[in-house]
Formats: structure tokens, C-alpha cells, sequence
């Protein structure tokens, strides 16, 4: 007789087969003592295995539990409070932050902007005064003649081009600018003078 | 008094219920630690997983399905945990061969009330070998032999607590009840005495 297969065996004596199985190996355990020796043999393991016996939990085990679970209800309160709620927040002061620095530099790019169109205005004035002296212009001189002698140009008033204001550097380069259309100009009508004196 | 059932009672620790949180307590505490001890063969290590499963449960309690059985989520907890546990402690503990340090306390409470000296040792003896051939066992097999011999699962829960087929199971107990078989033969045979 040909023994069952060790797997049909140990399923039957864990009670692990179904029945068609179950009594198909009970059949074949009456002719068979190898194979009874073995079911057998698992039967007695099964005993052997109890004895491997196991502590229960030592006292305190269940207060160790509840206190896990009340520090665990507690660190998710002060999750919820420090955890989420200080996330958001330094989201929300990373935001401000942002806004406050966008507006920062928009208001310092708009300030020199003004800045820069108020200086450009302030030399196309000053350099269109300087072709069109302003009838109001007086030119002022310690060696200054009625006949309209040689007027040197440290004379002329900065203050009566309505320039007095402007103290900034572009400012002065505009106003040397004009000086020396002015003087270009008086220098330019010197011989003329010259002449005229002579004559 | 009428036991409430395991789902019951989850799903009551679901809504808050601190008493039925209790009661889940209460009734696996003893299992998981057995099952701990046998897995991880350490008393305080055992009960630390322990708690850290009560404690996983807890924190799940919104996220549990009813679907599935309450044990077949407990134990599955507890097996990743211990499976976690092993592999951490390969690297740092190293149990000499024949170490029986952690015989003692179990063996104090659960030996006979009078038991003789010699008695006792043979006993311990015994022990020692049972532990070491489970031991032995690749962690598939062991899990799947702790869960069905010591926790009363069936392999179909087992099945499902380490996600594979159930032949799949039937397979790895077949093996490791053999293994244990071949290798604890010697005390078979002295049971026949």
C-alpha cells in the first residue's frame, strides 16, 4: 500500500482537512501503520507544544496602557494647538512677511521712479531755459555796465533761474550746463564789442 | 451578563467610548502578550509591543473597518510589530545557543504547585527545546504556527492576517509542523516512555 502524502497527514491531524478529506486519511490509517505512526507522532507534538507556556502581563501592564493612551490623547491636543496651529502660523507669518516685502520694494521701485521723472523733468526745464533765457533772468555783476559790459558768469544768480532748490548733483551738472551756454554765448558776442569799442 | 462582541465594542472606541476601550483591553491583553512572548521570547520587550498595539488601536479607532474581524486587525498589528521587533533585536541581541535566561518567571507561574527539583529541570529542559525549534522556524512559518497552535486563529484568519492565499497558509503550517516533528523527535519518543 502506498503511504499518503506527509501534507494530507499533518492537514488531518490539525484538523485542517475538510471531510471527504478527513475520512479518506481515517480509511487509510487502518491499513496503514507508517502513516498512522505518524499522525501519531503530530498528535504528541500538539501535546508537546502546550507546555510551552507564557507569563502573563505583570501588574501595572493595563495602567502602562492608559497611560500611553492619555499621553497619546495629550500630544495630539498639543499637536492640534502647537502641531497644526503653529504650522499655520508661520504659514500665515511667511505670507505677511511676503506681502509686507512686495509692497516694501514696490514702494521703493515707485519712490525712485518719481524720483528719477522729477530730476529728468527738472533738467529738460533747466536745459530749455538755458536756449530761452527767461525775460525775468537778472544778471547781476560787481563790474556790470549800462552799455552791457563783459558779464562774468559766477554772476549769474543760480536763484533767479528757479533752480535753487535742486541740490543734488544732477541738479548742479544742469546748472553748470546752462553757465556754460551762457558764457558760450557772451563769449561769441565779444568781438562784436570789441569793435564797437574800438570804433 | 452578555459579552459584547469585538465589533461592537470597537466601534463604540470609535465614537469616544473610554469603557469599551477597556474591554478590548481587558480581554487581549493576555493573548497579545502571549503571543509577544512567544514571538519575541522577552517578557518586557513582549509587553512593550503589547501596549504599543493597544495604543495603535487607539489611534486608528477612526480609520477601522468593520469589515474585517477585530482580531484579524489585532494580529495583524502585532505581527508586523513583532516581525519589526525580531529583525531589530537580530542586529543588537544575540541569544547564545541553549540560553535559558527567560525560563524563570515563566516556569514560576505556571509550574505545578510542588513540583520536584528534578521535575522542574526536566520541564525546563523541555521548554528550552520547544522554544528553540519554534524559534528555529523561518518567521512565515513561526507567526503562522504561533497564531494557529498558541492564539486559536484559523487559517483563514491567518490567511488574511499575513496577506497571502489560504493554501498558501495550509503550505507553511504543513512545513513547520513537520520541521517541529523531525527536529523535537527526541521528546516524542520520550512521551511514548
Amino acid at each position: 500500500m502506498k503511504c499518503l502524502e506527509t501534507d494530507k497527514l499533518i492537514s488531518y491531524a490539525y484538523h485542517l482537512a475538510d471531510e471527504s478529506a478527513a475520512s479518506e486519511v481515517r480509511a487509510h490509517l487502518e491499513a496503514c501503520p507508517h502513516c498512522r505512526e505518524i499522525v501519531e507522532q503530530h498528535a504528541r507534538l500538539d501535546g508537546l507544544l502546550d507546555e510551552w507556556k507564557t507569563a502573563s502581563p505583570r501588574p501595572g501592564f493595563d495602567v502602562r496602557v492608559r497611560q500611553a493612551v492619555e499621553a497619546q490623547q495629550a500630544s495630539g491636543q498639543a499637536w492640534g494647538f502647537w502641531g497644526w496651529g503653529w504650522t499655520r502660523g508661520l504659514a500665515l507669518a511667511s505670507l505677511a512677511g511676503l506681502m509686507i516685502a512686495g509692497l516694501l520694494w514696490y514702494a521703493h521701485s515707485y519712490l525712485r521712479v518719481s524720483h528719477s521723472s522729477a530730476i529728468a523733468t527738472r533738467q529738460s526745464h533747466a536745459a530749455s531755459s538755458a536756449q530761452n533765457p527767461s525775460p525775468e533772468v537778472k544778471i547781476q555783476s560787481s563790474n556790470s555796465t549800462n552799455d552791457g559790459g563783459v558779464r562774468p558768469a559766477q554772476a549769474i544768480s543760480a536763484s533767479a533761474l528757479g533752480v535753487a532748490s535742486l541740490n543734488e548733483d544732477k541738479d548742479a551738472q544742469a546748472l553748470e550746463d546752462y553757465d556754460l551756454a551762457a558764457n558760450f554765448d557772451l563769449l561769441s558776442e565779444l568781438p562784436k564789442r570789441a569793435s564797437r569799442v574800438v570804433n | 451578563m452578555v459579552l459584547e462582541s469585538d465589533l461592537e465594542l470597537m466601534l463604540r472606541v470609535r465614537e469616544g467610548d473610554a469603557a469599551s476601550f477597556e474591554a478590548l483591553l481587558h480581554r487581549y491583553r493576555v493573548p497579545l502578550v502571549s503571543f509577544f512572548c512567544r514571538m519575541v521570547r522577552d517578557q518586557g520587550l513582549a509587553e512593550d509591543l503589547a501596549q504599543e498595539v493597544f495604543l495603535r488601536v487607539y489611534k486608528s479607532r477612526e480609520r477601522y473597518q468593520p469589515e474585517a474581524r477585530f482580531t484579524t486587525w489585532l494580529y495583524r498589528i502585532a505581527t508586523n510589530l513583532a516581525l519589526n521587533a525580531i529583525r531589530d533585536r537580530k542586529e543588537t541581541v544575540c541569544d547564545a545557543p541553549g540560553d535559558d535566561s527567560d525560563s524563570g518567571p515563566i516556569l514560576d507561574r505556571f509550574a505545578d504547585p510542588q513540583p520536584t527539583v528534578e521535575q522542574r529541570l526536566m520541564r525546563a529542559d523541555r521548554e528550552r527545546l520547544i522554544r528553540q525549534a519554534v524559534g528555529a522556524l523561518p518567521e512565515n512559518q513561526r507567526v503562522a504556527v504561533i497564531l494557529h497552535k498558541y492564539q486559536e486563529v484559523d487559517y483563514h484568519q491567518i490567511a488574511k492576517v499575513l496577506s497571502v492565499s489560504e493554501s498558501a497558509v495550509k503550505s507553511l503550517l504543513f512545513r513547520a509542523y513537520e520541521t517541529l516533528r523531525v527536529r523535537l523527535e527526541p521528546l516524542l519518543r520520550e512521551g511514548q516512555i
